[in-house]
């Protein structure tokens, strides 16, 4: 005998919560929605948790997998091919790039362009210019939108990660899974609306703070979780050693229960919310190690994402992604780490790529095939790109570099087959089209159906969004 | 007056939150008889609408057009005025929000922003009613007001009270009835020491009939040691203290006397203007002490980084913002890190007051990390001290001169060995305590004065654009002015000015933590936003009672406990927390403080509290941070080095919450689940949500886990019916008697789980296994693991981990 409860009716409860929390409010507009909505009203049966009025516009995406190739990938070894680069191989690179620009390990040294240390070549039928090192995605060149005029403020891989997920470097912000989780809610009840996974090979490993995916100043709920390969795949998701299913199960109606019947005397609120928590912590006992393993994953499948089950490769966590997202989780949010290419780039290359490429691949194809595709925005790229200029450092390599990078989009409302921006010749600046990060947010939100003017929160005294206070812009060019 | 226009005038008050739940309860009811008030019901209007094109940030305001001023809002423009007082059909303000044509109606439409009709009815009626004006209340410095009449006078026990009742009165309510003396004990207990109180506690204060039974609990549970602990949880979100860099490598820094200092410093009640002039600038003060200088490890509390590729200049000016945002936030009630780019556009802090507040730290030696800090654990960061905390210091001096004494008596007067050989003993193991008390002494990082870096005004906050005006260190220049005789200002004068209420701020300041210390007793503050007293917060529900307790605070010496004491002590705070339907439809958030609030723990305390309850929680005070279970491969992520969790295997595993290593990066899952913050912000409020995780922690944990277990082990200790044994388990963990049916259902969860151990004892084994702490073995393991699953039900329960 279970009390029963709606986990709706605690989702809305919860944000009511949310409400009552000091230093933090909705927004005027989610307010309103809340108030549209009737905030005790159950009835209606879109997202279990987005806020009402959302989406803003017709959704062209649905929910996002974001491919974060952690370190930082060459942009000038994947898909921005400069010639003029590898004719002055060698050669000092010109002041008039660097002056007063910000350099991180190259501070103090001769610099010298470093051409491309590989070959590149036009694919599909869009002719589409990508580098030997990724063969599988020659395959998908029609697939995908590269943008080669990426830009961001950060230069250093901790910073410039918590700049590319919550729009600042100041810690404290939401991530961008959080936000979108926090909108549109998510499909499951049986899972966290917002995913992290993630894998490691390559040149030397560089952090990634938990930070990356806070849920900041929204509530706690909306915070990433992450998923392991290794031990419970959540944390404390396996009941004690000694305690079967049964029993906890025993054990938490004994708790509802209880929990239900004091609340008779104390009139608590919160309570519906509580129960509704273990209800959902019970289920997810259950659904992430069934979500977790892939034994029921045909053989075709796993050979073509190249997975071994349960070995937390990046091939595993693209398998994982798209059963996640068939389950109706709203934000996927993979890290390879590995792409900090200072020293032996080729070297590195030629393990971060065969580790990424084909899963990469793969994921794509495997949405496709299940018609999902259209509805989901799958975006590939890193913290911030590498310098025109050689650093060596244990082989030929290059350094962080911010002001101007490849990433790439697929899916949900973009179009394929199509590049968009440019560096100038070195490879330098983006010159042509230029998409700061906060443009970027503000096209993964337009796409979602969200208008990032106005999808904001109030923070600080301020209308905080995921693009923060500054302008940026729907690339509207790339929408399909 | 009916009730709709009282709820509107009552809701005035509250927030524009409050305001539009009301207005919808009430219909198309309008607002009425009450005249508006500006602080209250105008400035927030105009702040969050008009100010960042019309406010104090002179960069980018509209048509040289400033209403944050009443000088600039009623000026003669030429033309027009914005606000004709007595007029509105004449004001500009007023026409252009009402315009029909959406390229002229203002806000912009492109600001996303928009003016609902009931503000723009308020906006009407103020200048229709004269368009009164007055300083923002925040930067008005508090008055001390005479205590209003009530016409209840028996309820108020304080003078407090009256400030409450009044306004209560007004609007036709009530306050609640006082909780019962169960309730009232454990909230007390709760908060003033983040510890339930024993079955003990309760008892005797269930008996004790005699007037000041209660005042004598409030006095003993500001003297416990467990104070400091409760008031440092506090304190270390504020200034965000952790043990590790936070960036990048996060590696551990050496802090952890930093945080039993602020632990003893509330536990002596130190007076607050001390305990800001000695992290501010302890290093500074003449004859500057140990505890002063590690005191002064405040400074060094920020993240930092050694990242390879991280370039000085970049850092130092990101640790001169986090320094002012810090300082700004907690003593100041101000987010001052607006000013980083741009002038404030909401409140007067100008760019040129951000880099000026800056360059008051621009003396702290700290640049070395970023060449020489290493890849260890701790990493380097010097300046850094190795220090003893008071108390071993205190040990150190007793047992020196015991020692001595028995030198004295060793003297060759009482020559038989036999009387000597004791005493030799007895001088070796002092001799040996001391050792062991010197071996452990600490580093810890500490603030040393430099010759002071040069203090641009960074362009838009860029740091590489060097063509900014130098400043010297300078308060607000809309505050009153920081006075010194010649020279450079320095953090000592900054400290002082914080805490000086006639020439510095410190009425603003005293009015912030007056604000915080009603927070803590009663969950939500008199002004809801605990960090931010500028024009985008929130101005006060009940602003005269603001500052009269600022005011107290001033006068009592800044004295915390005096504070403290004075609210749990008001009639206010012993209200019963159970909320009728009226009052929840009124009052929802409750900001008229008609009841007292229900909340969940926090996470320091949500241990402790299973802990405590189970026994097995071990109260040492201070030393370095401890290490509780954690899941294996949780800080795979982290690198440079990589790291390996080792938890504790001795006393330090059952150690309080205050005292768990806080790695920023990757906070421990047990903390974030229950919302504890990272620290690498200043945290003033924290959230309190439900949800999955935090149940799957009190569920699976080992911490909680091992506590139920031992907890049952306790249990099985008690003589007598497993009905018996369930009421004494109940009373431990929520400090009353279950009814028949929670009796009935506890005994029918014992009964399952006993037949089912019975039948798979290797599943008991394991249960009662869990843990260091050893399982009893004078009792059958499936019946320990039987009552482990009823002490597993108890410590969930919401009433345990609830303060209401």
């Amino acid at each position: 005998m279970k009390p029963p409860v709606s986990n709706k009716l605690a989702a809305e409860i919860n944000r009511r919560t949310f409400l009552a929390r000091g230093g933090v409010g909705l927004g005027s507009l989610a307010f309103t929605s809340l108030l549209n909505q009737g905030v005790f009203a159950s009835g209606s049966r879109r997202s279990p948790s987005g806020l009402g009025t959302l989406p803003h516009h017709t959704q062209k995406a649905k929910r996002v997998i974001f491919l974060c190739m952690a370190g930082g990938p060459s942009h000038l070894e994947t898909f921005d091919y400069k010639p003029k680069l590898a004719a002055m191989d060698g050669q000092p690179m010109p002041d008039s790039f660097t002056k007063g620009q910000p350099i991180a390990q190259l501070q103090g040294q001769t610099l010298k362009c470093q051409g491309p240390l590989t070959q590149f070549k036009k694919y599909g039928q869009s002719g589409q210019v990508i580098s030997d090192f990724l063969p599988w995605h020659a395959k998908m060149a029609d697939d995908i939108c590269v943008i080669r005029s990426m830009v961001t403020d950060q230069i250093n891989h901790d910073p410039a990660h918590t700049f590319m997920n919550t729009g600042t470097a100041i810690s404290g912000r939401p991530s961008m899974g959080s936000w979108v989780t926090y909108g549109l809610g998510s499909e499951t009840e049986d899972l966290p609306g917002f995913v992290v996974l993630t894998s490691v090979g390559g040149r030397n490993p560089q952090p990634i703070a938990s930070r990356q995916w806070s849920s900041g100043f929204l509530p706690s709920r909306f915070q990433g979780v992450e998923f392991s390969a290794n031990g419970d795949p959540v944390h404390y998701v396996r009941n004690p050693a000694g305690v079967d299913s049964q029993q906890q199960r025993r054990l938490v109606d004994t708790v509802q229960q209880l929990d239900a019947h004091r609340n008779q005397a104390v009139r608590n609120r919160e309570i519906a919310t509580r129960i509704a928590a273990y209800e959902m912590a019970f289920r997810m006992q259950t659904s992430v190690p069934e979500l977790m393993d892939v034994s029921n994953e045909p053989r075709h499948i796993l050979d073509m994402y190249g997975a071994q089950p349960g070995d937390g490769s990046y091939a595993s966590n693209c398998l994982l992604a798209r059963r996640l997202v068939e389950r109706g989780v709203r934000f996927v949010h993979l890290y390879h780490r590995g792409w900090d290419h200072h020293g032996g780039l080729v070297q590195y290359m030629n393990i971060c790529c065969p580790l990424t490429d084909q899963p990469t691949w793969a994921l794509i194809q495997d949405l496709k095939q299940r018609g999902m595709l259209d509805d989901t925005l799958v975006i590939w790229g890193g913290e911030f790109g590498r310098t025109p200029m050689s650093q060596v450092k244990g082989g030929k390599g290059r350094d962080h570099h911010i002001k101007g990078f490849s990433m790439w989009m697929a899916g949900g409302g973009v179009k394929g087959g199509i590049s968009y921006g440019a560096t100038d010749d070195l490879g330098y600046y983006a010159v042509e089209n230029v998409v700061h990060i906060r443009d970027l947010h503000a096209t993964m939100l337009h796409l979602l159906g969200l208008d990032h003017t106005r999808f904001t929160v109030p923070f600080q005294g301020l209308d905080m969004g995921l693009t923060g206070v500054e302008k940026a812009r729907v690339v509207r060019d790339i929408l399909a | 007056m009916n009730k709709c226009t009282l709820h509107d005038r009552r809701v005035l008050a509250l927030t524009s939150i409050g305001l539009a739940i009301t207005f919808v309860a009430c219909g198309s009811h309008r607002l009425e008889a009450a005249p508006v008030d500006f602080n209250r019901d105008v400035r927030p209007i105009l702040s969050n609408n008009c100010f960042q094109c019309h406010g104090p940030g002179a960069s980018n305001r509209k048509a040289g057009l400033r209403l944050d001023i009443e000088s600039g809002a009623k000026a003669d423009m030429g033309e027009y005025r914005a606000v004709a007082p007595g007029r509105p059909n004449q004001s500009e303000l007023i026409s252009r929000i009402t315009h029909s044509d959406p390229d002229e109606r203002m806000p912009p439409a492109d600001s996303g922003k928009a003016l609902s009709s009931e503000e723009i009815a308020v906006l009407k009626r103020w200048i229709a009613e004269g368009a009164g004006w007055s300083r923002h209340w925040a930067y008005e410095p508090p008055k001390k007001h005479p205590i209003p009449e009530v016409k209840n006078s028996d309820w108020p026990l304080n003078w407090i009270d009256p400030f409450l009742l009044a306004k209560l009165e007004s609007a036709d309510l009530f306050p609640s009835p006082d909780a019962d003396r169960v309730t009232l004990l454990r909230r007390l207990s709760f908060d003033l020491t983040g510890l339930p109180p024993t079955w003990e506690d309760v008892s005797s204060f269930l008996a004790d009939e005699k007037p000041d039974a209660y005042e004598k609990r409030v006095d003993r549970l500001l003297a416990s040691p467990a104070y400091g602990e409760r008031m440092a949880m506090y304190w270390l979100d504020l200034v965000r203290f952790a043990d590790t860099v936070g960036y990048h490598g996060d590696q551990d820094h050496s802090i952890s006397p930093y945080r039993d200092w602020v632990i003893d410093a509330f536990n002596r009640n130190m007076r607050l203007d001390q305990f800001t002039r000695d992290q501010l600038a302890g290093d500074l003060l003449p004859d500057s002490s140990i505890d002063q200088k590690i005191a002064s490890g405040y400074n060094r509390l920020l993240q930092t980084s050694h990242e390879g590729g991280v370039q000085p200049k970049e850092y130092l000016a990101i640790y001169a913002a986090d320094r002012v945002r810090n300082i700004s936030a907690v003593w100041m009630g101000a987010t001052m890190g607006c000013c980083q780019c741009h002038d404030h556009k909401f409140d007067p802090y100008t760019m040129k007051d951000f880099y000026s507040m800056a360059a008051y730290f621009a003396d702290i030696d700290e640049a070395r990390h970023l060449t020489e800090g290493t890849n260890t654990l701790p990493t380097k960061r010097e300046p850094e001290m190795k220090v003893l905390s008071r108390a071993e210091r205190e040990r150190i001096d007793a047992l020196t001169s015991r020692i001595a004494t028995w030198h004295a008596d060793l003297s060759p007067k009482s020559p038989q060995d036999a009387a000597r050989r004791p005493l030799r003993k007895r001088i070796r193991d002092a001799q040996r305590e001391l050792e062991t008390i010197q071996k452990n002494a600490r580093l810890t990082m500490i603030t040393v004065a430099i010759e002071p870096r040069v203090m641009r005004i960074l362009p838009r906050g860029n740091w590489l654009d060097e063509s900014g005006p130098i400043v010297q260190p300078e308060v607000p220049e809309f505050l009153r002015p920081l006075r010194r005789a010649t020279g450079r200002a320095n953090r000592q004068d900054l400290a002082n000015w914080l805490t000086d209420p006639e020439h510095g701020c410190g009425l603003l300041t005293a009015r912030v933590f007056a604000n915080r210390f009603w927070y803590l007793t009663f969950g939500v503050g008199i002004v809801k936003v605990l960090d931010d007293f500028g024009g985008q917060g929130e101005a006060p529900v009940h602003p005269e009672l603001l500052d009269n307790l600022a005011i107290e605070f001033v006068q009592s010496g800044w004295n915390i406990k005096h504070m403290m004491k004075l609210l749990v002590m008001s009639r206010a705070y012993r209200q019963s927390s159970v909320v009728s339907d009226a009052l929840e439809r009124v009052d929802p958030y409750n900001r008229l403080v008609a009841r007292q609030s229900r909340f969940r723990l926090s996470a320091e305390m949500v241990r402790d509290t299973a802990l405590a309850i189970s026994g097995l929680l071990v109260r040492d005070i201070g030393g370095p941070s401890v290490k509780p279970y954690q899941p294996a491969g949780y800080y795979r992520h982290l690198n440079f080095p990589e790291r390996r969790y080792t938890a504790h295997t001795d006393r330090r595993q059952w150690r309080r919450g205050v005292y768990m290593h806080w790695q920023r990066q990757f906070l421990h899952p047990m903390l974030k689940a229950f919302d504890a913050p990272s620290r690498e912000e200043c945290t003033a409020q924290r959230a309190r949500s439900n949800t999955p995780l935090a149940v799957l922690v009190l569920l699976n944990d080992p911490t909680f886990v091992e506590a139920a277990r031992v907890f049952a082990q306790n249990i099985l200790c008690q003589p007598g019916s497993a009905e018996f044994r369930i009421d004494f388990a109940f009373q431990q963990a929520v400090s009353r008697r279950p009814d028949d049916w929670e009796r009935q259902k506890l005994a029918d969860l014992l009964t399952a789980s006993r037949e089912q151990y019975r039948s798979n004892t290797e599943g008991a084994v394991q249960l009662i296994h869990i843990g260091e702490a050893p399982p009893a073995t004078d009792v059958e393991p499936f019946e320990l693991a039987a009552w482990t699953t009823v002490a597993r039900a108890i410590l969930n329960l919401n009433e345990t981990i609830t303060r209401n």
